[in-house]
């Protein structure tokens, strides 16, 4: 066991953690923020369980929750500002970005850290900055017009 | 699915520090984990069952991309997402950024290092076919301090096995530049986007001052041998002026030789028409940017 001290959406925690626990899993069952989603049983090719760390999208199934040590992480959960949804999560209630939703928290962590580096994507750049997050409803049709959407309303916001 | 007990973790500051820690463990027992981008899938199958894991993460020497006479040096550390954003990786060593910039997925190339990926030297894997295409040198140390320089062909010996002891690190990959001027490119064909590479070519050349191919370096990625160089090709190339026809020629020739097995995924016939069709185009690209000009 190991003590860690994690920042999650601007909150610290101190716990004991055995070695082998997952990020994923010290997220969804040590802190129950359960909208990081697990869907290829850990194998590291979904996307869902996509978070934040030091600001970048990575999957929290491939780190050790005691190699978050010392770090901050962002989760679904921490994007809205309360009731105030982000720009990219009005975009996809707007443009009706998602079915199932299950894939929904993890491409929407990948998608806020895609918009900071490239806020006026093509289609194609959209489709390739998705590539890591499998959703099998849409067809990706409205996830890439969602994050289109985003892109124009954090645009004007910033006009 | 979750990886087997971990006794010791462990976060190092120093690579002196890192080598110390695998003191006490038997060989195999003591890992160092990168980005982790394979190790944890491996550890998760239990196909690696590390007790003690030495996280390299907090060792900046590691780290970063610097120009060294006309070479580079690429720390261990260094992750996919800097080599593919360095917009200095021009000419000879342009093949880096084709190959980081499509590796996974934005997830996994934020996290996922060069070192890792030449280390763990997966059978089909983009990084280890370009470090060995440029000619790159491996800059390891040992335990007790020492500290040696290998040639990545000699460094990646088959899938899954370098030359790497256990209680040896790789600090960083050294771009030697070439003598004239040079060009690179590599581009791999997988089963769906910047997928593993179910084929990937690497073509480097040099150009003498009648714009001749002085030297050419050709590796191949995704056959069961791992990435190796492809010397028919190489052979083929010298001395030509990179047009359609010998480079056609020269991938006939890498195509005849290479050691190709079929699975369900693409048989015989079909990876070698991948190693000639990519072949031709990355050859293609690697002499236009020898030549400087624009593609």
């Amino acid at each position: 066991m190991q003590t860690v001290t994690i920042k999650v959406n601007g909150e610290a925690f101190k716990e004991s953690v055995p070695e082998r626990l997952l990020l994923v899993d010290f997220l969804r069952e040590r802190l129950a923020l359960t909208g990081t989603h697990v869907a290829c049983t850990h194998e590291g090719v979904c996307g869902a369980c996509t978070v934040h760390l030091d600001g970048d999208a990575v999957k929290s199934c491939l780190m050790l929750a005691v190699q978050a040590d010392g770090h901050e992480i962002t989760t679904v959960e921490g994007l809205a500002k309360g009731d105030e949804l982000t720009a990219l999560q009005k975009a996809f209630r707007e443009e009706h970005g998602l079915q199932c939703g299950f894939c929904t928290p993890g491409i929407l962590m990948n998608m806020t850290d895609f918009l900071k580096h490239n806020p006026n994507p093509t289609d194609d750049e959209i489709r390739m900055g998705l590539i890591g997050n499998l959703c099998r409803c849409t067809g990706y049709v409205h996830i890439v017009r969602a994050v289109r959407t985003a892109a124009k309303m954090l645009a004007a916001s910033a006009a | 699915m979750f990886p087997a007990n971990i006794e010791q973790y462990v976060r190092p500051q120093s690579v002196a520090e890192a080598l110390a820690a695998c003191a006490g463990y038997d060989a195999g027992e003591a890992m160092f984990i990168a980005g982790g981008q394979s190790l944890m899938q491996a550890m998760k199958s239990r196909m690696a069952r590390p007790r003690c894991l030495i996280d390299l993460q907090a060792i900046s020497e590691l780290k970063g991309i610097c120009p060294d006479e006309g070479a580079f040096h690429i720390g261990a550390m260094t992750r996919y997402v800097s080599i593919a954003n360095d917009e200095r990786l021009t000419g000879y060593f342009a093949a880096l950024r084709d190959a980081a910039q499509h590796v996974g997925d934005r997830q996994v190339r934020n996290r996922g290092t060069i070192g890792g990926s030449c280390c763990w030297n997966y059978v089909a894997s983009c990084l280890p076919a370009v470090v060995m295409g440029l000619g790159g040198e491996m800059k390891l140390q040992a335990a007790d301090g020492s500290q040696r320089s290998v040639a990545a062909e000699d460094f990646l010996i088959a899938p899954l096995e370098t030359a790497r002891a256990d209680d040896e690190m790789l600090l960083a990959i050294r771009i030697p530049q070439p003598a004239g001027r040079g060009g690179s490119a590599y581009k791999k064909w997988g089963l769906v986007k910047d997928a593993l590479p179910v084929v990937g070519v690497c073509v480097a050349v040099t150009l003498d001052s009648n714009d001749r191919c002085a030297t050419a370096r050709v590796t191949l990625a995704g056959l069961s041998a791992g990435a190796h160089r492809a010397t028919a090709a190489e052979q083929a190339l010298v001395g030509t002026a990179g047009d359609a026809a010998a480079i056609a020629q020269a991938f006939d020739a890498a195509a005849n030789a290479a050691d190709a097995q079929g699975d369900k995924w693409a048989d015989v016939a079909y990876r070698q028409n991948l190693i000639r069709t990519l072949g031709q185009e990355v050859a293609t690209s690697a002499f236009a940017r020898a030549a400087g000009r624009q593609e």
